[in-house]
């Protein structure tokens, strides 16, 4: 099942030339009109068609931004990001994924696709599918159907050269326990094919405040500490795509404090992140777009925002929230609230 | 999306140089366990020191066989699979599939790695045990030994991965490998000095303990080579293919 359906010709990249009077001038007569309610722009502008052509401009700006060659987007801006990337920006595309453990179908038929420099939360509870869905995506498995694109390169078929774009960090990441940091730093460099010389390496290291622990064994470090070094083992080779599976589990504030901005500074680089995580909070300040699935089925996929504005009616929604609805109330809304294995 | 665009994977010689120096890395930090698989050889080959004993094993040749033998059985079972089984239980090789390493590269590795601890359990025992038992051994000899602990040793690490194959947790793969051991190294010492009656003495000679320790003792006196010798060598490619079979049909990368 998929909530992405086909991208419309306005996301189009080749759009832009086809789309000025098709798309902009409905978006300009609606802005337009709107700056004209206005009093304090009437002040400035002396008809409407002065405010036509300024709306022009803008929607111009607008489409640009969000659907043509949309930038990372901005904090205050992330919510509004388009639902359905178009095809140029898609750097991750699964089409039909189903994973079956023998009998037990984990995934049915999911379909994704992430745009660059968003960050996707893939949300469910307990058992959902969520884990099975990233292992496929990251080669871990063999799906029983479906396909991945990574960046265009199908992981089944080019896996080296699909997880070379592909970061990872797993739920339970271990290294060899024998290797110090420093050696475990060399080796993921060696398997990314990233050179690394011994001064990078510590400059690395210090730069994720582990240049003292650099010969100690992985084992020895904090929670905190491991996280890092995870974090930094993922990204030392500049994936396309950053895939954290539940990154924040068993972090204190401040490490979690500290993985986000390091996670929000990956995107504004122009990676792009899909992770999952149980705190619904997190999802909703974070995330571009959630997907939530259960069942091994994606339920919907949508911006944070729009989930909660498309499900805040719901009877089932109301009765959980006190107060302001929250994501949370969406998704226990959306998932039920029995307790999952 | 567009159509499959080929993009920079590591090269394969970077990956396989990279792998090779961290299980390096790790190999010399565990030599302990190098250094308790030349225990048992290096016991049997003083405690057979007297003509009595050495004769009751079929000679000095027959020996040094044996200790070899069992020196590969422990690095091969306790070490390898042991490492597999817990390396898998944490994650260790989860991690090292997502990157661009091909999956043979990371086993290739661990193989090779093995294969080295192997080549030196040999030399240590061979030379210990030719002083031991006053032998001369050519350069030529030598050369053959070590063939011959490649393929001993290939013996038990197939039989190590089949082990790992077929047993998913840590903890059972150590209390199996624990008992298969034992069991073999019994069967060898007691089936093979015929302590147990000639039933036992002929399937002793036929385990991979026996095959591979007759293939030692053959190699170290090769003008006695007979058609039993070739029949071992045989023996010993028939458990590679069937061990290694098993172990690799039935291997699981993730311990969950």
């Amino acid at each position: 099942m998929s909530d992405d359906g086909p991208v419309s010709d306005n996301a189009d990249p080749v759009g832009r030339d086809r789309r000025s009077a098709e798309s902009v001038e409905p978006l300009a007569e609606v802005i337009a009109a709107e700056l004209f309610a206005r009093i304090s722009v009437r002040d400035r502008l002396d008809t409407v068609e002065d405010a036509h052509g300024v709306a022009e401009l803008i929607a111009d700006a607008v489409l640009d931004r969000f659907v043509v060659s949309p930038r990372p987007a901005e904090r205050g801006d992330r919510h509004v990001a388009r639902a359905h990337p178009a095809d140029a920006d898609v750097i991750l595309d699964v089409q039909d994924l189903s994973v079956a453990y023998g009998a037990k179908t984990a995934v049915d038929g999911v379909s994704l696709r992430i745009a660059r420099g968003e960050i996707f939360g893939l949300l469910g509870p307990n058992g959902a599918g969520k884990t099975s869905t990233l292992s496929a995506i990251e080669g871990l498995i063999k799906p029983r159907s479906g396909t991945v694109l990574l960046d265009g390169v199908d992981i089944r078929r080019h896996p080296s050269q699909a997880k070379a774009k592909l970061g990872v960090q797993l739920q339970a990441t271990s290294f060899q326990s024998q290797l110090t940091i420093k050696q475990i730093v060399r080796l993921y460099a060696g398997l990314y094919g990233v050179a690394l010389s011994d001064a990078e390496i510590s400059a690395g290291l210090q730069e994720i405040g582990l240049q003292e622990e650099a010969s100690k064994p992985f084992k020895q470090l904090s929670g905190g500490q491991q996280q890092r070094l995870s974090l930094y083992v993922a990204v030392m080779h500049r994936p396309a795509l950053l895939l954290l599976d539940e990154p924040t589990a068993g972090l204190d504030p401040q490490s979690r404090r500290q993985l986000w901005t390091r996670i929000e500074s990956i995107r504004q680089a122009g990676g792009s992140i899909i992770l999952t995580t149980h705190s619904m909070e997190e999802a909703e300040a974070v995330c571009d777009r959630v997907a939530i699935i259960d069942h091994g089925t994606l339920l919907t996929t949508e911006t944070p925002k729009d989930l909660i504005e498309k499900h805040k009616d719901d009877p089932e929604v109301r009765k959980l929230a006190h107060g302001e609805v929250t994501l949370e109330d969406v998704f226990i809304g959306l998932t039920g609230s029995a307790i999952r294995e | 999306m567009s159509s499959p665009r080929p993009s920079p994977a590591p090269p394969l010689q970077l990956v396989l140089t990279s792998l090779l120096r961290a299980d390096f890395t790790v190999f010399l930090k565990n030599r302990r366990g190098l250094l308790l698989s030349m225990i048992l050889p290096l016991f049997i080959l003083i405690t057979t020191n007297s003509s009595t004993s050495t004769h009751n094993f079929g000679g000095a040749l027959f020996v040094i066989g044996l200790a070899i033998a069992y020196g590969l059985l422990s690095a091969s079972i306790l070490g390898y699979a042991l490492t597999v089984a817990r390396d898998r239980d944490q994650g260790v090789f989860q991690r090292l599939r997502v990157t661009p390493a091909p999956t043979w590269t990371i086993m290739t590795s661990r193989l090779a790695m093995q294969g080295f601890a192997n080549l030196l359990i040999t030399l240590v025992v061979v030379v210990v045990g030719s002083r031991l038992h006053h032998l001369s051994l050519s350069a030529g000899t030598y050369g053959l030994v070590l063939l011959v602990s490649i393929l001993g040793g290939a013996v038990f690490l197939s039989i190590g991965q089949a082990l790992v194959g077929l047993v998913r947790s840590a903890d059972s793969v150590n209390a199996a490998s624990r008992v298969l051991t034992i069991g073999l190294i019994l069967l060898g010492t007691f089936g093979q000095s015929g302590t147990l009656g000639p039933t036992w003495e002929s399937i002793a000679r036929w385990t991979p303990v026996g095959a591979v320790m007759t293939l030692f003792a053959a190699v170290l006196n090769l003008s006695s080579w007979g058609t039993h010798d070739s029949l071992d060598l045989l023996a010993c490619g028939g458990y590679i293919v069937v061990f290694a079979s098993i172990g690799i049909r039935w291997f699981q990368w993730d311990a969950r």
